[in-house]
Order: structure tokens, then C-alpha cells, then sequence
């Protein structure tokens, strides 16, 4: 009998504050990501600073949950194209390197975490395109490969390809003939892409509209 | 139940109670401001950012105790205990992280093109796509700091060193046979192709306790982990026409290469110094496969095969025609394997490698065979341990077995030597702005049957945020050329000491570095034939020898790179001056050898003009007169050639032709059309010399390359 109120005791007191933090979570966590959602290319260093900071906070008390280190390495991608010099953007980068790795320790073959490797690697190849376009090039490219075979629905990396081919010159196979057509695929895919539940990831529609209007 | 009741208060207790405020202030060691710090309890969602004055406040539930965690990007993470309640400011300084920036790495005597490490002078690409480089590695590094260009020779001169005295090291494994043939008077190419490489170190001296039997340098090249395309590729050029297929699948790569080469198209439009008999021709292959069969590990094979024949007659006074016919067939093979792993999250990292080369040779001058081959069978195995603080401690080992034939006029020599080296070196870090490295190495050849011990030592300081000084002290053993061993086996190990010291700055895209230094040459081998000097290049030892020669190398180099101050535009500088004297092979007094030119300068520029999609490069290059000899001048060496000029010009386009991405380039390589002479010769009756020179004066050189892949992608940069 003994043991059997222990056992009720022990599991009441773990699932109790789990479930008072489990609110304190998606409070805190539709807070930020409503924050993340009113950014614009304008947004300054220090509030995507702020931001990353915050989904930090939470990441480093929901130790189970990879959505906070997700967002914490979104933001350092971010920042990762305000930073002034090549190593300042490096060193953003190195810290959503570092969310990362700790968002994949806590979710196996998630397609959104691969989107953001591939993303990191597009964002290092930007900061020296010249020098660094071997070695991030197809590895940003893999990833974008890799996301798209998780989940064939997932409309992100047609985002970063699509981004990416307009970007490139016409003569290394980029500019809009190339482009646009990935770009539509991403749109046609954001039509039905329903997330998981209101903290996933749903980002990229607003960023591809630009890119879509030249294409007409 | 009682627990779950005091749980229930406390929480109650909790939310009813007064919010706790917290304020301070978060600074780096100096006491400035860090604006943007991360602020929070730990385990709670209790925390908030520093302002612009680095204040941080907010408020918490918690009055009891708690660790207060801080981070900020750039810097150690913080944490300290503290008690709630109490409303003094904090104030929290934070300690700067160990990165490229703020730590001193080790550099003097290294040159290091490298895409891993952000703090280096050049990228590989850099050295590939310099104009007159004629995408050749050694032609490339002949631009750089410290070396001394040789026209006629073929090898890489550095700091008063002979072409023997520097190596070249793939993948840790010393290459027995890295160019070409040698060709009476040309210089040859060296064997392997640029973009196999991801990083290049190229010492200009006092390099590390790993390597050996090199007195001047050590040229490190290291192959890519990844191939780079993806398809076939055709290239057709002036001089040869090549496949190229690629496959990438998810844990392992494929790459592999052929070409057949012929010169006579270039020779039919490029007028030659040389008198051809036979137009060189060439064929070859080779394979590289590469696989990571676990999470660390990776394996990399690669090996080739080459085959080229061709025919001259060369300038020789000695001969009484004036020239002498030179024929030569070369076959040549090579692989090496190598497997690198780490275990405990990268804590102990090894390194191994196998490789086994072969090369033949049949020449023949006039009808007399000297033929020659060379066989080695190499093994390395290099375990580094990684230690807090940027410190590491390595320890390795390596082993070959050399074989060597020639014939020398029907004569047959044959040698075999048996090699093994042990070496550890460690690297420590006195705080951030100081290292020392410190390593020695022992080694045994069979072949002389000596043992020699070579103490390493390197460390730099950091004097300011962009510069460091560095120094450089290191001994450096050779097996004797194996030409005086066919006849001699009681010679020792010839000996470089190097004293070097180094500054360097690099800042904002720019980068400045003078080194000097001090070599000191022991134990040459010298020749005593009781006849007179004997310019002949070709000539086989056959005199007595022993190792009473001695020498001294010194002199500074600069480099000064800009790619900052005109937009678009990368341009750099080099000027090594170098001033040397040796007693060895035949010299019977002190001189400067005939390879050291005082003064080398060369000027590189390049830019890439992106709406035309087109790189052009320029790179001119002087070096100053070197000594040769002259029978009728009493002085031994003490005759200058002119000095030696070359302005060559490269460009390079791409395009797509139906879809598939195409690389054009042309090159012009001494635009001026100089006569330049590399050396003069005599006639044995010391009345008419005749100049040696380049192999053509002006030339070009035009080619493509197609990519029959869709999925093929290009480097701007590569062209």
C-alpha cells in the first residue's frame, strides 16, 4: 500500500508542474513566436537579438522540447545577415550551429531542423560566396534534398532553393527561368500545409512574394 | 500526501507572494557595455536583454535562491548564485571566448591556403587562379614569400634551399615523384591537378616535428573530403583533351579522370626554343573514391597512372655536335589510401595512411642509357590528443621502404633504404596571447645506417587585436641524394638549422607579413674529382665524397594583400631577398650556388567582372641575375645572368551552351615577348657560351571545359 501512494504520490508530483509549465510554455512560446511573426527586413539586430534571447530562456527550461532551440537558431540565421563583418556573421551562425545541434538531440529526422541545417549552410556560403560556395554550396543543397524526401508537403525547402536559384547568376543555372518554377511549387504548397499545431514552424510565405511577383 | 500538499503551498506561496526585482549592469573586462546579454534564472522563464548600457532588470516569482545564468554571443558563458531580495545592482563582467580572432596561432615559416580556417592569407583558390601560374601548384607557390624562381630547373626553391630540398606531402605522405620527368633545361609540371586539393601549407622552414627529410620546406596538400561536381565533364585544350565523371551518393563519392595529351598543336602555333625530336605525349587516369563509414570516420583511395614519351636535343657544348639527342618514356603510378576518425566528441582524433608509388623512366642521351626507377612503400599513423585550452599533444609514426635504380651509361646502381620515423610535438596555450609548440623527431634510414634526433620548437605572441609575432627554431636532417650513395653508403644526414621570426597583420581585407631569417647548412656533401669544375648539370657523381660542406641562407620576404581599397579588385605583393653561400658538391671555395637569384618579386592582380561573367588576371614577376659559371673568370660564380622579367595575362568566361554550363579561358604568358636567359654554358674551350633560356618566349594558351550535366556547378572563382 505504502509503495503504491508513493508510486501515485511521485507521478502526481512530476506530471503536476509539468502540466502548470506545459502552459507557462505555449504562453510563453506564442508570445515570442507572435513577436517573431511582426518582423520585417527592417527588424534591428538588437530586437532579433531579444528574440533569440527569449526563445533561449524558454529552451533552457523546456530541455525536452526542440521547438524553442529551433526558433533560438532561426533568429541567429537572422542575425547571421545584420552582422557587419565576416566574422561577426560567423560568429551568429556558430550559435544557431549550436541550437541546432541541440534541437537534433532532441528530435530524430525532423524535416523543419534539416530546412534550418540547410538554411545555416546557405547563410555561411552568403557571407563569402567566392570562397565558400564549394563547401556550403552542396550542403545546403542535401539538406534542401534530404527535407523535401522527410516530408514531400513541407513547402520551406522550396523556399530556400527557390530563394536561392534567383539569386544565383543566370550562367551557374540560377535567375528566374530556374527559379520560378520552384518558387510556385513552394507556393502551391503553402496553400495546403496545415503545421503540426500553432508553435510549428510556418514561416516563409510572406519572404517568397517578392521573388513570386518577378516572375510573372 | 505530504509532499504533495507542501508542493501545493509552495506554489500558492509562490504566485502570492511579491515579484523580486533584479537589476545590474553586464560588461566585458575593460568595463564596457554589452548591449544585448542574455539575463535569466536558472530553470525559470524568469530573466530579460541588457539595454544599450548593458543594464539588464526584471522580475521574478522566486525569493529564495537561484543561479543566475548570462550569456552573451562571443563570450564564456557566466553563472553565479545568488540571493533574491536583496536590491544592490549586479554587476557581472564577462570573459571574451577563445576564437581566431583573439587567440595567437603559430605562423612563422607557414603559408597556409586553407578554406577550414578563416584566419589564413590566401584560399585555395587563390593559388590556382593565378595568371601565369598555368593552374600548376608548384608554379603557383613560386609566387609566394621565400621562394626563388629557377627557370631551367624543376622543383621548389626555397630560401637559398635546391629543388631537392623541399617536399611534397599529400595527405601526410611524402610524393616520391611529384612532377614530371625532369627534361634537360625545362621545367616540368608537377603531377596532380589543383582543385583535388581543399587546403595547402607551404613552410618556407621551421616546420613541425611531423614531417622530415626536407632542409628547406615542406609543401602540405590535402585532398577534399567531397567530390565537386556532380556528371561528366569534357575539357579540350591546346595540349590535351580530358573526362571527368563525378557521383556523390549519401556516405560515399566518386571521381575519376582521363586525358590524352599532344603537344604539337601548341608547337605548330607557339614557336619553339627547343629543338623537338619527339612531341611530348601523354595519357593518364585516375580514381579517388572516398567514404565515411561511420559518423567520424572517413577513408579516402586515390590513384593514378600516367604514361608520356618525348624527344629532344638539347644545347650541350660538351657534346662536339653542340647538342645532344635526349629521349625519355615515363610510366608512373601512385596511390595512397588514407582513414581519419575521432572518438570522445573529438577528443582523440587519429590519422593513418598507406601508399605505394612507382616510376620509370627509360632515357637515353645520345644512344646511352640512363634509365632509372624509383619504387616507395610508405605508412603513417598520427594519434592528437585535443586538451582544454586550445592545447593538443600529438604523437605519430612513419615508415617507407625506397627503392632506387639508375643506369648510368650501361652501369647499374641499385639502392634500397629502409625508413622510420617517431615524433611528438605538443602545443600549449600560456592564456590567449601566447602558444608554444614544441615537438622532436627521430629517425633512422637503413641505407646509411644513422640515427638522427631533431628538436622543433615554434611560438607566437599576440601584440595586438589583428597582429602577432611569431618565431621559429627548428633542426632538419636529409638522406644525402642518392646519387653520391650509389657509390658511397659511410655519408650522414646533410643539416638545415632555422632561425625565423615573423610579424604579421591582417586586417579589414588587408593583410601585411614580414619574416626574416637565419639558415645554417652542416653536413653538406661534398665531391672531390681532382679535375675542374664541371658545369654540366647532368654530370653523375663519381668522385669521392664526404660531408665537410657547410653553408648559411638568410634574408626577409613580404607579402602585402589588398582586396579592400579598390572594390572588386585583389591584388598582391611579394619580395623575398635572400643572400647565400655554400661549400658543397663540387665547390671548391665558398659561393652562391647558381639557383639563388638575391631579389624576387611578383605582382598578382585579378578581378572578377561579374556582368560579363569574366575573371582577368595579371601577374608580372622579376627576379634579379644568378650566378653562373664561367671558366674564364678566376672568381668562381662570380658572373651574373641578366635579370628575369615575365608579364603574363589571363581571362576566363563562362557561359551555357543548350543548358550545359561551359568554361572558357586563354592565357598569354610573357606578353612582353622578353628574351630572358637562365643560364649560360661553355664550350670546353671556354671560347662561346650559349644561353639557356625558357622553352618558348611570348606564348598563349586557350581551352574549355563542358559539363554534360545538368546538375554540374562551377566556382566563379575556379576559373
Amino acid at each position: 500500500m505504502k509503495t503504491l501512494i508513493l508510486l501515485g504520490i511521485s507521478t502526481l508530483g512530476t506530471i503536476a508542474p509539468v502540466w502548470a509549465q506545459s502552459d507557462q510554455y505555449k504562453q510563453a512560446m506564442s508570445q515570442a513566436i507572435g513577436a517573431l511573426q511582426t518582423q520585417t527586413m527592417q527588424t534591428s539586430a538588437t530586437d532579433l537579438q531579444a528574440l533569440a534571447n527569449q526563445f533561449e530562456r524558454i529552451a533552457s527550461v523546456e530541455t525536452k522540447e526542440w521547438l524553442p532551440r529551433y526558433y533560438a537558431g532561426l533568429m541567429y540565421v537572422y542575425l547571421g545577415f545584420t552582422g557587419k563583418d565576416e566574422a561577426a556573421k560567423d560568429k551568429y551562425l556558430d550559435q544557431a550551429d549550436a541550437n541546432l545541434k541541440a534541437a537534433e538531440a532532441l528530435s530524430l529526422n525532423n524535416d523543419e531542423l534539416v530546412v534550418l541545417k540547410a538554411y545555416i549552410a546557405q547563410s555561411r556560403m552568403v557571407v563569402d560566396p567566392m570562397n565558400r560556395w564549394q563547401q556550403y554550396g552542396p550542403l545546403a543543397q542535401a539538406g534542401i534534398e534530404k527535407a523535401k524526401s522527410l516530408n514531400a508537403a513541407n513547402p520551406r525547402p522550396y523556399v530556400l532553393e527557390g530563394t536561392s536559384l534567383m539569386y544565383t547568376p543566370e550562367q551557374f543555372g540560377g535567375g528566374p527561368t530556374t527559379a520560378c518554377p520552384v518558387l510556385k511549387q513552394a507556393a502551391e504548397k503553402f496553400a495546403t500545409f496545415k503545421p503540426a499545431n500553432d508553435l510549428s514552424p510556418n514561416w516563409g510565405q510572406k519572404q517568397i512574394e517578392p521573388l513570386l511577383a518577378k516572375c510573372k | 500526501m505530504k509532499p504533495v500538499y507542501f508542493l501545493c503551498i509552495l506554489f500558492l506561496c509562490s504566485t502570492a507572494t511579491a515579484q523580486t526585482r533584479l537589476t545590474g549592469r553586464v560588461l566585458d573586462q575593460k568595463g564596457r557595455a554589452l548591449p544585448g546579454a542574455n539575463v535569466f534564472l536558472k530553470g525559470t522563464y524568469d530573466g530579460g536583454n541588457t539595454d544599450s548600457t548593458g543594464t539588464f532588470r526584471f522580475t521574478s516569482a522566486r525569493n529564495d535562491t537561484a543561479t543566475l545564468l548570462v550569456s552573451y554571443i562571443g563570450y564564456e558563458p557566466f553563472s553565479q548564485k545568488i540571493t533574491l531580495g536583496s536590491s544592490t545592482p549586479l554587476t557581472i563582467r564577462l570573459q571574451e571566448a577563445t576564437n581566431e580572432l583573439n587567440t595567437v596561432v603559430i605562423t612563422a615559416g607557414s603559408f597556409e591556403a586553407s578554406d577550414e580556417k578563416r584566419m589564413t592569407m590566401l584560399k585555395p583558390m587563390d593559388i590556382v587562379t593565378t595568371a601565369g601560374a598555368n593552374a600548376d601548384i608548384t608554379a603557383a607557390m613560386n609566387l609566394l614569400p621565400g621562394t626563388q624562381r629557377v627557370g631551367e630547373q624543376t622543383g621548389l626553391f626555397v630560401r637559398g634551399g635546391s629543388g631537392e630540398e623541399a617536399k611534397v606531402v599529400i595527405d601526410g605522405m611524402i610524393v616520391q615523384n611529384p612532377y614530371f620527368s625532369s627534361m634537360p633545361d625545362v621545367q616540368s609540371r608537377g603531377r596532380f591537378q589543383p582543385f583535388m586539393f581543399k587546403g595547402t601549407s607551404f613552410s618556407t622552414g621551421g616546420y613541425s616535428a611531423q614531417y622530415g627529410q626536407a632542409l628547406s620546406s615542406v609543401l602540405l596538400l590535402n585532398t577534399t573530403d567531397k567530390s565537386q561536381n556532380e556528371g561528366l565533364g569534357l575539357s579540350i585544350n591546346l595540349a590535351n583533351t580530358g573526362l571527368s565523371y563525378d557521383h556523390t551518393s549519401n556516405k560515399s563519392s566518386i571521381s575519376a579522370t582521363a586525358y590524352y595529351g599532344n603537344l604539337k598543336p601548341l608547337f605548330t602555333l607557339v614557336r619553339q626554343n627547343i629543338d623537338w625530336t619527339q612531341v611530348p605525349e601523354f595519357a593518364g587516369t585516375s580514381l579517388t573514391y572516398r567514404l565515411q563509414p561511420s559518423k567520424t570516420g572517413m577513408l579516402k583511395c586515390y590513384g593514378m597512372y600516367s604514361a608520356s614519351q618525348l624527344g629532344m636535343n638539347f644545347i650541350d657544348p660538351s657534346n662536339d655536335a653542340g647538342k645532344t639527342a635526349f629521349k625519355q618514356r615515363n610510366n608512373n603510378f601512385f596511390t595512397t589510401s588514407t582513414y581519419t576518425d575521432s572518438w570522445a566528441d573529438g577528443r582523440w582524433l587519429l590519422y593513418s595512411g598507406l601508399s605505394y608509388s612507382y616510376d620509370t623512366d627509360a632515357t637515353t642521351f645520345d644512344a646511352y642509357d640512363f634509365g632509372r626507377s624509383s619504387e616507395r612503400l610508405q605508412g603513417r599513423a598520427v594519434l592528437t590528443r585535443l586538451l582544454p585550452n586550445n592545447n593538443t599533444f600529438l604523437f605519430g609514426t612513419e615508415a617507407s621502404r625506397v627503392t632506387l635504380r639508375n643506369t648510368v651509361m650501361g652501369t647499374r646502381y641499385a639502392l634500397h633504404d629502409n625508413y622510420a620515423a617517431l615524433f611528438v610535438e605538443s602545443q600549449t596555450y600560456l592564456g590567449r596571447n601566447l602558444a608554444i609548440q614544441l615537438g622532436i623527431r627521430g629517425e633512422y634510414a637503413s641505407v646509411i645506417n644513422r640515427f638522427n634526433l631533431a628538436p622543433r620548437l615554434s611560438m607566437a605572441y599576440k601584440t595586438g587585436l589583428y597582429s602577432q609575432v611569431s618565431l621559429a627554431y627548428g633542426q632538419f636532417y636529409q638522406t644525402p641524394d642518392y646519387r653520391y650513395l650509389y657509390l658511397n653508403r659511410s655519408l650522414t644526414y646533410e643539416r638545415a638549422d632555422h632561425l625565423i621570426l615573423n610579424y604579421q597583420i591582417i586586417k579589414n581585407k588587408r593583410t601585411f607579413r614580414i619574416e626574416t631569417f637565419y639558415k645554417n647548412y652542416a653536413e653538406l656533401v661534398r665531391e672531390f674529382t681532382g679535375q675542374p669544375f664541371d658545369a654540366n648539370p647532368y654530370r653523375f657523381p663519381i668522385g669521392q665524397t664526404d660531408n665537410s660542406g657547410n653553408g648559411y641562407a638568410q634574408g626577409f620576404d613580404m607579402f602585402w594583400r589588398d582586396q579592400k581599397t579598390i572594390k572588386g579588385l585583389d591584388y598582391w605583393i611579394t619580395y623575398s631577398y635572400v643572400d647565400s653561400k655554400r661549400l658543397f658538391q663540387q665547390f671548391t671555395v665558398s659561393a652562391t650556388p647558381t639557383f639563388i637569384s638575391n631579389h624576387n618579386i611578383s605582382l598578382i592582380g585579378k578581378r572578377y567582372f561579374e556582368k560579363i561573367s569574366t575573371n582577368l588576371g595579371l601577374t608580372y614577376t622579376i627576379s634579379s641575375g644568378r650566378p653562373y659559371y664561367n671558366p674564364n673568370n678566376e672568381t668562381f660564380l662570380a658572373d651574373r645572368t641578366p635579370m628575369v622579367n615575365n608579364l603574363s595575362f589571363s581571362a576566363s568566361h563562362i557561359t551555357r551552351i543548350n543548358k550545359n554550363l561551359v568554361v572558357l579561358y586563354a592565357s598569354v604568358d610573357n606578353i612582353l615577348n622578353t628574351h630572358n636567359v637562365y643560364t649560360y654554358r661553355y664550350t670546353p674551350d671556354n671560347k662561346t657560351r650559349y644561353a639557356v633560356g625558357p622553352q618558348s618566349y611570348r606564348s598563349f594558351f586557350v581551352g574549355g571545359v563542358i559539363m554534360l550535366s545538368r546538375k554540374a556547378n562551377v566556382n566563379v572563382n575556379e576559373l
